[in-house]
């Protein structure tokens, strides 16, 4: 337990459970409803708010999530006001912030360690600040989620007959999207750019293989989520081995456990 | 009586052409309204707009004096086709409760109790039998005691058996609750023995009345072409 009576790995692990809350939480929606497309493109689009901050000395942080922001209302926009499929929508939103976000920084000359920090995450940087800022809209986060967890459910499940039982589903989408674009851009924080959905998709997976019931499948999510990145971490610090990449394959060995361990089980009844 | 629906000159269309042209009904209160007609007659665009998921671009509807949009709390609703990601894991119960959260779980199994799907509260909905998620979709419609019933098709995609357990529920829904019941339909045999007032819709409003009055063979023929006739459906025998 050497580990936690070091700051750096205090403020890792404390950051670390405030988003295996929310990323978990917010990706049995997403697979609901089909959608990790666009925890991808949320994350890559918002290189552009990274290279933003970089190229005019803000706080990249911030720059992302701005550029996170209105990549969720962009999406919601368009999917609205045109007859674009949401695919379409993502794809084309995606790779023009990438676009920007590489042609930003071709005015930056020189090493840019915040840029490899984000593409890759590095959950062992976190300050104090960035710290509070994610345990701060986590709680915000994981509020809401648990307020509208059954209107999500309800318009995930089925949209036209959420409306008729007196849900607001326009308002209801708008804030989902927005939900989880800042939810992806404080794991993008944690986890980089490239390796931030992995932690929306996987947990909600393994909730979904071994859960009876709806409540069964966010708890069971969450415990996934938490249990990676705690485990993760662990293994990280002690391998001497990049933590985000440690957690996602913490992550992606639970899944196949959880594959196996249920086949196992349906065998055996 | 009241007229729990008024329908006003409406007009709908979703790109140049009219689905919907100059409708005007009123439906009472109380009454078991079924909407007839061949498939493209507009029939389920015509119950989005009485639903207030369309808005009409000519006419008004009123539902019991309000905008359709304003009325939802009235309002209960069976969808023709219910697609959902069937290997998720939600419950019956959790279906229901998270639909109308603000509903005691009492009222919830004195509806599942009335449709024969007690033992079913625990199952997944993904689980369920064409005919038995039917069944959890009306308690789902009822359980805010709505004024309304609306059925779009209902009995789409249920085997025989099926239909005529679900006819019968309907049937004893609404003599023991007294809901106004509007249906969309294709079983003329169903609307005829069932029905109080049926529309005949074909883009435009061709009739509208009792049953047993406005049914002809001309009219039927008329509506859907050559042979068509009144048959004897398999609940009705």
């Amino acid at each position: 337990m050497e580990f936690l009576t070091l700051a750096f790995m205090q403020r890792a692990l404390l950051a670390g459970i405030a988003i295996g809350l929310i990323l978990p939480f917010l990706g049995v929606f997403v697979s609901m409803r089909r959608m990790a497309f666009f925890g991808d493109g949320i994350a890559h689009a918002s290189l552009a708010g990274i290279a933003l901050g970089i190229v005019t000395g803000a706080n990249p942080f911030w720059g992302a999530l701005a550029v996170g922001i209105a990549f969720g209302i962009g999406v919601y926009a368009l999917e609205h006001k045109t007859n674009l499929s949401s695919d379409v929508v993502i794809g084309v939103l995606f790779t023009s912030g990438l676009a920007l976000g590489v042609v930003l920084m071709s005015f930056q000359h020189g090493y840019q360690p915040d840029l490899i920090t984000f593409l890759f995450g590095n959950i062992l940087a976190i300050s104090q600040t960035d710290m509070l800022v994610i345990a701060g809209l986590a709680a915000v986060i994981f509020s809401v989620l648990f307020w509208y967890a059954r209107h999500f459910t309800m318009i995930a499940f089925d949209r036209e007959t959420a409306w008729t039982s007196g849900m607001n589903t326009e308002l209801l989408n708008l804030l989902f999207y927005i939900l989880l674009s800042v939810t992806i851009v404080l794991g993008v924080k944690l986890l980089g750019i490239i390796l931030v959905s992995a932690l929306l998709i996987i947990p909600a997976a393994i909730g979904k293989l071994l859960a009876p019931s709806f409540i069964g499948l966010v708890t069971l999510s969450i415990i996934a989520g938490e249990f990676a990145i705690g485990i993760g971490l662990l293994i990280s610090y002690y391998l001497d081995i990049p933590s985000g990449s440690t957690i996602i394959l913490t992550g992606s060995g639970m899944l196949i456990l959880a594959v196996l361990g249920r086949s196992i089980v349906r065998k055996i009844l | 009586m009241e007229n729990a629906i008024e329908v006003t000159n409406v007009a709908f269309a979703y790109t140049s052409s009219l689905v919907v042209q100059e409708v005007s009904f009123c439906v009472e209160t109380g009454a078991v309204t079924a909407i007839i007609g061949p498939n493209g007659s507009g029939k389920t665009t015509l119950l989005k707009l009485l639903l207030g998921i369309l808005k009409p671009q000519k006419g008004t509807i009123s539902v019991f004096g309000k905008q359709p949009k304003e009325a939802r709390n009235f309002i209960g609703y069976v969808p023709q086709k219910f697609s959902f990601d069937r290997t998720f894991p939600l419950t019956v119960w959790e279906f229901l409760k998270f639909s109308h959260f603000e509903c005691p779980s009492q009222k919830i199994e004195e509806y599942l109790n009335f449709f024969g799907m007690a033992q079913a509260k625990t199952a997944l909905v993904g689980s369920l039998s064409g005919g038995q998620l039917q069944r959890v979709l009306l308690v789902r419609a009822m359980i805010h005691d709505p004024k309304i019933l609306y059925l779009d098709e209902p009995s789409a995609g249920i085997d025989v058996g099926g239909e005529q357990t679900f006819y019968e529920l309907v049937d004893r829904l609404h003599k023991q609750y007294k809901n106004t019941i509007v249906m969309v339909s294709h079983e003329l045999d169903v609307v005829f023995h069932f029905a109080t007032q049926v529309i005949c819709l074909n883009k435009k409003l061709l009739c509208e009345g009792a049953p047993r009055d406005v049914l002809t063979p001309e009219l039927l023929e008329q509506i859907f072409g050559m042979g068509a006739t009144l048959y004897h459906h398999a609940s009705l025998r």
